[in-house]
């Protein structure tokens, strides 16, 4: 991978981590919480990576300033991924959360949810575009966790597979349907896949 | 919500300015991105304004939880909300220093727009055509983001920019959009912006 590419995946990382932070907030959400944690963890191995990678090239190609750019970016957006670690831990802490947070973060229609892909599902083995997903259930899958891998804004072309963990945002009463629809107790009709 | 008043703030619940600066922390970010991407001071200033604006909330909220807290109780439940508070005044902090990079000199900005427009969420600009049925309409009426997974950043309407704009903002004809989302979502928005889709219509909406 190269560092244009690291660095993109922690800038998508981070901004993947702060709406999942605060949903598990607002949801008071455990798993979701688990899974920031997680990503934090990974952020901080990037980053590493992406500073000393940068330093190495700008003695190569002697060029300092553009270092400099890329390690200042690094950071804040490791900042970034600091801060939704920190909301991630307050859910996961003991503490029961203030009545007045949920207050304060319920102020969409919007929400961001997950589901795992299961064997059953009409969306196992098809790509996003085929199952027309965000226009058949109003959710549009922001990233996909496969194993230890993330992929980020997939497109009609990424193929979904049994097991994968799909990060969605929608409006709220769309995510009974997308959950159904990837735990197989709910499938897509012919009508749906004819464009 | 938001009041550029020096002072009001004072005045605020503690809900609201955890859910100001929340909503703040949410759109800082992709405007420091914006401002990287179309090498634009003007959205620099405005991140500047926001992490200071989100400074001053978030010592506002702290003096509040402090005479608010009654019993240890309460003092537990608080200090788990000013935790969520500090988080948002890190990344609107965070969302200042990337802006910072507009100074560094003429090379590394068109560098990091490049990397960023690569980003897999783009940030985009769309225009708002005469013939779009999305004009005259507000935001919270069509549900924008949940109808085209599409966030609406900023609008530009003539020389005046509306940085994260309420629900509420009526869109004009003619207006500049910065948003975000997927590639297949800017794709559909487009369509509906320039009118060669009318916005889709549920009766039960009404």
């Amino acid at each position: 991978m190269g560092l244009e590419d690291m660095l993109l995946e922690i800038k998508d990382t981070s901004e993947l981590m702060v709406d999942l932070a605060y949903s598990s907030l607002l949801y008071d959400n455990q798993d979701i919480a688990e899974e920031v944690i997680q990503m934090h963890a990974r952020m901080d191995e990037l980053g590493d990576e992406i500073e000393e990678l940068a330093i190495k090239r700008a003695i190569e190609d002697r060029d300092s300033p553009k270092a400099l750019a890329i390690i200042r970016m690094s950071k804040s957006v490791r900042d970034i991924s600091y801060a939704a670690l920190k909301i991630a831990q307050v859910v996961r802490s003991d503490m029961p959360l203030h009545p007045v947070i949920e207050l304060s973060l319920r102020d969409s229609d919007v929400i961001i949810t997950t589901a795992t892909v299961h064997p059953s599902s009409d969306l196992a083995g098809s790509t996003l575009g085929a199952v027309r997903l965000a226009t058949n259930s109003g959710m549009y899958v922001i990233a996909i966790r496969r194993g230890r891998r993330y992929i980020y804004g997939p497109d009609r072309d990424t193929m979904l597979m049994e097991g994968d963990l799909l990060f969605a945002r929608g409006p709220l009463d769309a995510e009974q349907y997308f959950q159904d629809l990837a735990a197989g107790d709910e499938h897509l009709e012919a009508k749906d896949l004819i464009r | 919500m938001r009041s550029d008043e020096v002072g009001e703030e004072s005045r605020y619940t503690v809900r609201e300015l955890l859910t100001e600066m929340k909503d703040i922390s949410e759109v800082v970010v992709d405007l420091a991105y914006s401002s990287l991407i179309f090498d634009s001071q003007e959205i620099g200033q405005e991140v500047q304004h926001l992490e200071s604006r989100v400074d001053l909330l978030n010592h506002e909220i702290k003096v509040r939880a402090m005479l608010a807290a009654r019993n240890k109780e309460d003092a537990t439940m608080l200090s788990g909300l000013l935790e969520v508070a500090e988080a948002a005044a890190i990344i609107s902090r965070a969302a200042g220093d990337m802006v910072d990079l507009l100074e560094i000199g003429p090379s590394p900005t068109p560098f990091l727009s490049l990397v960023l427009k690569n980003a897999e969420e783009k940030i985009h600009l769309l225009s708002l055509s005469e013939r779009s049925d999305m004009k005259g309409r507000t935001i919270a009426d069509m549900s924008v983001e949940a109808e085209t997974g599409m966030r609406i950043i900023a609008v530009k309407r003539g020389i005046r920019w509306i940085y994260d704009p309420e629900e509420t903002l009526r869109l004009k004809g003619g207006d500049v959009l910065i948003v975000r989302g997927t590639e297949d979502g800017y794709e559909r928005l487009k369509r509906f912006a320039s009118g060669e889709e009318k916005w889709p219509e549920y009766p039960e909406d009404d």
